[in-house]
Order: C-alpha cells, then structure tokens, then sequence
C-alpha cells in the first residue's frame, strides 16, 4: 500500500476504520500517520443552543401542511421534450420548411438526431437541476460544452463550407427567424423549472436558455435551405448560443439582486 | 469515525421521516432538526464561520428546507438534498457580504489555535487543518468527514461525479500532508 491507496481508503471509508494493510503502511510512513492521526483530531463539537433548536421547530410546525412531492423525473423530462418539440413546430408554422427538400436523408437524419440527442440531454440535466442533491453522471457545468461541441462538429462534418456573397444578410435573417422561436419556448421551460429548487441560477439559466435556443436552431434546420457549414454554424447554431448568454447575464443580474436584498 | 457510521445508520430512518415531514406529520420537523442540526451546524463552522454565523446559516438553512420540502422524492437519500440545500444557503450567506474575502482563500500555513482551554495535541485538530485548504477541497473533505455522507452522497449534494470528487479528495488528503509536516517541523523547531 501506498500514500496514494491510503487517501483512497480514507475517501473510500471516511467512516469505518481503515484495512489492516493501511495500518501496515503507517507504520512507515510519517506523512500518512500524521495524515489519519489528525484527521481523528476534532475541536470540541459545536452544539445549536436548544433554543434556537426550539425557534426553528416551533416555526416549521406553525407552517406545516401537507405538500404534493414533485412529479417523477419522466415526467419532466417528457414535458420538456415536448416544450421543445411544439415550440420548434410553431415556430415552423410560421417560417415554413424549406431544408427538406435540400438535404439528403443522411444529413437530416444526422443532424435531427445530434439536435434531439443535445435537447434530451439538456432536458435531463435540467430535471436533476431542479431537485437538490440529484445525481449527475456528467458534472453539471460540462453538458453545455460537451453540446455545442457536439453539434459544431456535426455541422462542420456534414456540411460543404462555402463562400457566399450576402452571408451577413443570409445570418442576420436566420437569426431574426429563429430567436422569437428560442424565446418562446423559453417561457413554458421557465414555467416548468419553477416547481423545483433552483440552487445555481446561473448554470440552470445557462441550460434553460440552450435548449430554448436549440428549438429555435431545430426550426431553422427545418426551415433554411442554405446548407453552407459557415451559415449554419454563425446563424442557426448562433441562436442556440445567444439564447443561453442573454439568460446567464439575466441570472447574473439576479445574482447582483440578491447581493442588494436586505 | 464511529460516530460518523452511526449518523448514516439513522440517515435510512431520516428518508422515511422526511416522507412524513411532507405528509404534514407534526413530530417529523422534531425528530429532523433535532437528528439533522448537529450535523449542519458542525459543517457550517468547518466552513469558516463563526458560531453566530453558523447558528444563523443554519436557521436559513431549515426555512429553505420548508419552502421547498416538496422537491424531496420519496425513496432517495435525504442528506444530500438537505446538505445541497446548506451549501447554497452558505453560498447566498457569502455573496450577502457576510462573510470575510480571506477567508475563502487557500492560506500558505495552518493558522494557530487561538482558542483558550483548547487540548494541546502535537497535530491541529480536523477543523483547523481543512481551514488550510481551497474552499472546493476543504467543501469535499469536510462533508466526507464531519457531515457521513457517502462519496456517492457527497457527489449529489456538489452536483458532480463520484470521479471528480475522489480526485479533489485525494489533491487535498496531499495538500494536508504538506501542511502537516510543516507544522510538525514548525512545532518542532519552536520547542
């Protein structure tokens, strides 16, 4: 055993007593049995005075009726996907679908399915944001990179970059088609987000923002026929990452409120 | 750490009483702030704060924990929702200025004992060492030891991976190595 088996022991079982192959290793090693000795040191232990105890019963019980857990993981998830789904269809309705036709079935089915994929993953990671101490396989703040790098590499591998005369004009109409979808589907999401407890306002804001711009990017997909790489990337991809920019600034200025409330 | 397996031991019974805490059962918050406060209270001071301070996050803590008792699913551990909910409240308590810059951040040595009455050991005792660490280490390695969740329960409650975790524990377990032999030599040296 080693320096580095004996910090996995203590991570591992900080609260039994270590193997007997540890103790064989302290017994040599001067760093580890300073290490365990003043880790089983501890300050006399603070005790809450019980009449703060008291305070605090007597004013949940005054308060105290009966709530309605909140629904099963599935079903947010389900309702989320589908905020993002009839979101990105109206926003269709009104646009109309132009890109069918243009892309070849390989191209559709690749990038629906890495745009589904994003927005399922999004969805998730926002159900676990609204319960505390939820589990999380990929740590919180690295799902939307690990979306936008996805869907960039998408788009650059399936889509030809080409030059193109009016691409400022072309980007600016895509995005003014594209953000009124974003924005609307960001209100239901909020509506839903808002039975949970939100502990990071900011990474939750960030997520929210992401999957109510990949709806609008969703419905551009549909409706642009442009298959220019850099197009998409500046313009239908640009919906999806102003989106969640404009709420992380929003939840920063929160942040700045809650710093002014009394 | 005996004491610690206990606290997971009644942690499973403190699910159920969770469940009746929502149900509106008028002895749960009883039978919760009693077992739950001790606990809280010692993880807001290996946090830096002062016992007023701590006594107050904790009073916060237990309104946020009203307010939002119906995001609490039925089945799942208790304590890392209870303890995500306290490192928030801690998190608010610092952005409302409450909290002294310095300490937050990483100090070069440990700090000396001040307090009067202490038992003078030839090691600092738990609290003061973690004081030593950056905040993100000294977060981890204190709920690992005071709090008794397990890595997995710590990971949920910090909203990261059993992975990332085990390797913030293991960079600070190396931090305090360093810091201990220092104090060791210091102690050492001074006598």
């Amino acid at each position: 055993m080693n320096c580095r088996d004996i910090n996995q022991a203590i991570v591992e079982g900080s609260a039994s007593p270590l193997p007997p192959e540890a103790e064989e290793h302290l017994r040599t090693c001067a760093r580890c049995r300073e290490l365990v000795a003043a880790l089983k040191l501890r300050a006399p232990a603070d005790v809450p005075s019980p009449m703060v105890l008291r305070e605090i019963e007597k004013g949940l019980v005054a308060n105290l009726r009966p709530v309605r857990p909140i629904a099963p993981k599935r079903y947010i998830f389900v309702s989320m996907m589908a905020i993002f789904a009839v979101t990105a269809v109206l926003g269709l309705s009104r646009i109309g679908a132009f890109a069918i036709a243009a892309m070849t079935p390989l191209q559709m089915g690749a990038i629906f399915g890495a745009l589904a994929i994003s927005a399922g993953l999004l969805a998730y990671s926002l159900v676990n944001q609204m319960v505390p101490g939820s589990r999380y396989r990929v740590p919180l703040g690295r799902v939307p990179l690990v979306i936008m790098i996805l869907l960039m590499v998408s788009v650059a591998v399936l889509f030809p970059f080409q030059e193109e005369r009016s691409f400022w004009f072309s980007a600016w109409v895509c995005i003014r088609g594209g953000t009124p979808v974003a924005a609307f589907a960001a209100v239901p999401l909020w509506l839903v987000l808002r039975r949970g407890a939100i502990l990071s306002p900011i990474m939750t804001g960030a997520a929210t923002g992401l999957l109510a711009g990949l709806a609008g990017t969703t419905a551009l997909e549909i409706h642009c026929p442009n298959l220019d790489a850099w197009h998409i990337l500046a313009s239908h991809l640009g919906v999806a990452v102003a989106a969640p920019w404009s709420v992380f600034l929003w939840g920063g200025s929160g942040n700045r409120k809650l710093i002014l409330r009394p | 750490m005996r004491e610690n397996r206990e606290v997971g031991r009644a942690c499973a019974e403190l699910d159920r009483w969770m469940e009746r805490y929502q149900q509106a059962d008028p002895e749960a918050p009883a039978v919760l702030v009693s077992a739950l406060s001790p606990a809280l209270l010692r993880f807001f001071r290996s946090q830096s704060a002062t016992p007023g301070q701590a006594e107050d996050l904790l009073q916060d803590t237990w309104l946020r924990i009203h307010r939002v008792r119906h995001t609490y699913r039925p089945g799942e551990p208790v304590l890392p929702w209870i303890y995500a909910l306290a490192r928030r409240v801690r998190v608010d308590g610092y952005l409302r200025g409450r909290r002294i810059d310095s300490h937050e951040t990483a100090m070069e040595v440990l700090p000396k004992r001040t307090a009067e009455g202490e038992p003078q050991h030839a090691l600092p005792v738990f609290e003061v060492l973690v004081a030593a660490l950056p905040e993100a280490r000294r977060e981890v390695i204190t709920m690992l030891k005071v709090g008794g969740p397990s890595l997995e329960e710590v990971a949920r409650t910090t909203s990261s991976t059993a992975g990332a975790l085990k390797q913030k524990a293991h960079r600070g377990y190396d931090r305090l190595r360093k810091l201990l032999r220092s104090y060791v030599a210091a102690v050492g040296g001074g006598q």
